[in-house]
């Protein structure tokens, strides 16, 4: 089965151990990937800022805010869009949840 | 105010007139906005000139905020490589250097900054650091230089970052610094010590308690002398602050001596006149004076928190501090107005350069947090600061503890 990016689900983490508001790095083949649950909502990014590749795991998780605790640049954690700077964004790995299992599909 | 703008003018092409920029259209406003600029490039970024630019990881252009198309798509007026020759606040106009006139409703100065030069070091092989340009030129210079050495005048941030990148491109350094420690100024001297410590490690020479008295140019480089001997290098780096662009409101009531003065909406005593960014002083109540700041973040909000004052929206308040450095792999950070002056509790150890520093009010509120290579203590800080969440002295010293969720569940009781 193949996600939206081409690359193969992999099952990363269990739902039941990503708490809401919880934030979780795990490693999906060679990629790293950040998990973020917020209010129910699961979704997963590359593990990487933008502005300087710093493990976005690192940060922070407030609400909606996930704030890299390198420089505290600032993204909507449901989409992934830049807060400060605006112009910026996380970069999406398609994420489901299946039978509590949190799978993710990087690309190849 | 005289009613809701027409017509702005930012005055400068750093990251507070960009941020200006921004928030007037993201708040919907629709009149002109002109951009004036005294260099040929598109505001830019300025923390790489100092850190990528100089190792090669970034070029000039990746530094720019907004690419150029923007300025067409946003509609805003970029006039580049013009300065400003005349204000004149009661009038609302402003005259460039080749006489056109600017009239504007509401004006904001964010001239910045320029190097401050000192007599006699000048010229081939001697560089100053402000901009893009200065960049390059060091770059350029660093390029060729593995195994050569550059000097350095001056330990603060701008002259430790610049050894920092020579030392990643394999360039010899010496830091030449008056005081004891470097960062002496904003840390003190015992945390100044981590990171001269941190310099040290990698290599670079320290001449701390040193003046530079002169300049003598040799056949293959420099020789530097200084009150207590020579440095022999193949180029200099002149680190050793800089001087607010204050010309602009000189011709004006607005009081700017060392720093535009304005208050909590970056509004100075003219109604229609902001100031934001390095050229500003906006007034600190818990400091209780008005403060020039020369950090990024700060210029970012106030460039914003300004347009929100023009379009007569709220601001709340002066903008929180915050800052950072990066010297090699280490990052150093800062929450609130630290003072180097003042006690501080500290978490983590100082022997291993991997602390926080927190500065605590008599009631236990943290005032300020300033870090190396602890970033998560600073935002554990940020957000007990939002909060008001009182710590204790145990607490902060306490590493097994997390600090944010104790103070937010003690506050919450």
């Amino acid at each position: 089965m193949a996600g939206d990016g081409g690359g193969e689900w992999l099952k990363v983490y269990d739902l039941d151990d990503l708490w809401e508001g919880d934030m979780a790095g795990v490693q999906a083949g060679s990629v790293k990937v950040v998990l973020v649950n917020v209010d129910g909502e699961v979704r997963a990014y590359k593990d990487r800022c933008p502005h300087q590749e710093w493990p976005l795991s690192d940060g922070d998780l407030d609400g909606e805010v996930l704030t890299c605790v390198n420089h505290m640049w600032e993204f909507n954690a449901l989409t992934g869009a830049g807060i400060n700077p605006a112009d910026s964004a996380l970069v999406p790995i398609p994420c489901q949840v299946t039978d509590g299992a949190i799978c993710v599909a990087p690309p190849d | 105010m005289p009613g809701f703008p027409r017509t702005v003018l930012l005055l400068g092409g750093g990251i507070a007139s960009a941020a200006a920029a921004e928030t007037l259209r993201a708040e919907g406003f629709e009149g002109r906005i002109l951009l004036v600029t005294d260099e040929e490039h598109p505001p830019y970024e300025r923390p790489p000139l100092s850190k990528e630019v100089l190792t090669g990881s970034k070029t000039g252009a990746d530094c720019y905020l907004r690419p150029a198309a923007w300025y067409g798509d946003n509609e805003v007026e970029l006039v580049a490589e013009t300065r400003i020759a005349s204000l004149d606040t009661a009038d609302n106009r402003a005259v460039t250097g080749e006489g056109r006139e600017i009239s504007y409703d509401a004006l904001l100065i964010a001239t910045g900054g320029r190097a401050r030069r000192l007599p006699g070091l000048a010229g081939e092989r001697v560089f100053y650091l402000r901009d893009l340009d200065d960049a390059a030129a060091l770059r350029e210079g660093l390029a060729g230089l593995r195994g050569g050495r550059m000097a350095v005048l001056g330990g603060g941030f701008i002259g430790c970052e610049a050894a920092a990148a020579a030392r990643t491109l394999g360039v010899e350094a010496t830091i030449i610094e008056m005081l004891d420690e470097c960062l002496q100024v904003p840390l003190g001297p015992r945390l100044g010590r981590a990171v001269s410590d941190i310099h040290r490690g990698r290599g670079v020479e320290l001449r701390m308690r040193e003046r530079v008295t002169g300049l003598v140019r040799g056949a293959g480089g420099l020789r530097v002398e200084t009150d207590r001997g020579t440095v022999e290098c193949d180029l200099l780096v002149v680190a050793a602050g800089m001087i607010p662009n204050t010309e602009a409101a000189e011709d004006s009531p607005i009081p700017a001596a060392g720093g535009v003065a304005v208050d909590g909406d970056c509004r100075t005593i003219v109604g229609n006149v902001f100031a934001a960014g390095d050229v500003a002083a906006q007034f600190q109540p818990d400091a209780g004076e008005y403060r020039r700041v020369e950090h990024h973040d700060t210029a970012a909000r106030q460039g914003a928190a300004a347009a929100r004052g023009m379009l007569g929206l709220e601001n709340s308040g002066p903008v929180p501090h915050w800052f950072w450095s990066d010297q090699y792999q280490h990052t150093i950070q800062s929450q609130g107005l630290f003072d180097p002056q003042a006690p501080y509790v500290l978490r983590g150890s100082l022997s291993e350069r991997r602390f926080t520093a927190f500065q605590l009010s008599e009631t236990g509120r943290i005032r300020a947090a300033l870090t190396v290579d602890r970033p998560r203590d600073i935002l554990a800080a940020r957000k007990l600061m939002a909060a008001g969440a009182p710590v204790t002295r145990e607490m902060v010293e306490d590493e097994d503890l997390d600090l944010r969720r104790a103070a937010l569940a003690g506050a919450a009781v």
